[in-house]
């Protein structure tokens, strides 16, 4: 199957995945336990678990004979970088107008 | 840890004088960046930086105008990526609101799908270190509760 590159933004976007996001973020889940909360086929789900898996926000380990889901940071941290960068950008950026039209202010 | 990227700053200026340096190629370059903006609906421009290689950054954001309503709103989109044509989508926002002694501008920037993704981090921060520490208990059950440091 081809696998579509998704930025983070893009993966966590579709309400079924965030929605798996939010019941890992509980408890770590086999790929059954999971499936059960969805309408959707089970072929489905797994389709949205590799993407969460591709994407870094959630790894799969085999116990025993079953495969435990549980959330991964990889995928959080690629969100956060940017969401941590732009927050210090933008307040110096707009720090840098403030002094611009103050020094206007002054020139009336 | 930030959810969505928003400011709230009041400028003692009027609001016009704020929406030229949003506006203005020439005053933006002088706070943002270099671009090749214009206020119109549409209109697609670039802002040029500093290239970031850690960052998977080439230097530059794609974006697009994507509402103008002049003195009071100005969105467009800001894509970014390594440039391999591969782009991180986001938006920002810009709000501007006349007061008696002064302009209050407000910026959001987000992801691009809308406002209710962000929420999730909530719920990941508390989430994700707990749930590693169980299946770590699942496979390694020897050290299991009664190990202690």
């Amino acid at each position: 199957m081809e696998q579509q590159r998704l930025d983070a933004f893009q993966v966590i976007a579709d309400p079924s995945r965030r929605q798996i996001l939010y019941l890992l973020s509980k408890d770590s889940l086999t790929i059954n336990s999971l499936a059960e909360n969805f309408d959707m086929s089970r072929p489905a789900v797994s389709k949205h678990i590799k993407v969460l898996q591709n994407s870094g926000f959630i790894s799969i380990q085999d116990i025993g004979r079953e495969r435990y889901c549980s959330l991964q940071q990889d995928g959080f941290n690629e969100l956060q970088k940017w969401l941590e960068y732009y927050d210090a950008f933008w307040a110096a950026k707009l720090q840098k107008l403030g002094t611009l039209l103050n020094n206007k202010n002054k020139k009336k | 840890m930030a959810k969505i990227i928003q400011h709230q700053i009041f400028y003692p200026n009027p609001a016009a004088d704020v929406w030229d340096y949003l506006t203005d190629p020439e005053l933006m370059k002088q706070w943002l960046m270099p671009t090749d903006f214009k206020p119109v609906l549409g209109h697609k421009f670039t802002f040029t930086a500093k290239p970031m290689a850690d960052f998977d950054f080439d230097g530059i954001f794609h974006c697009k105008v994507l509402e103008v309503v002049p003195f009071k709103k100005l969105s467009y989109s800001w894509d970014f990526g390594p440039g391999n044509g591969f782009l991180n989508r986001s938006e920002v926002h810009w709000t501007l609101t006349e007061k008696d002694n002064g302009t209050d501008l407000l910026l959001i920037h987000r992801g691009a799908e809308g406002s209710e993704m962000l929420p999730i981090f909530d719920a990941m921060d508390k989430g994700w270190l707990g749930n590693i520490n169980k299946i770590n208990k699942l496979l390694n059950p020897e050290t299991d509760g009664t190990a202690k440091a």
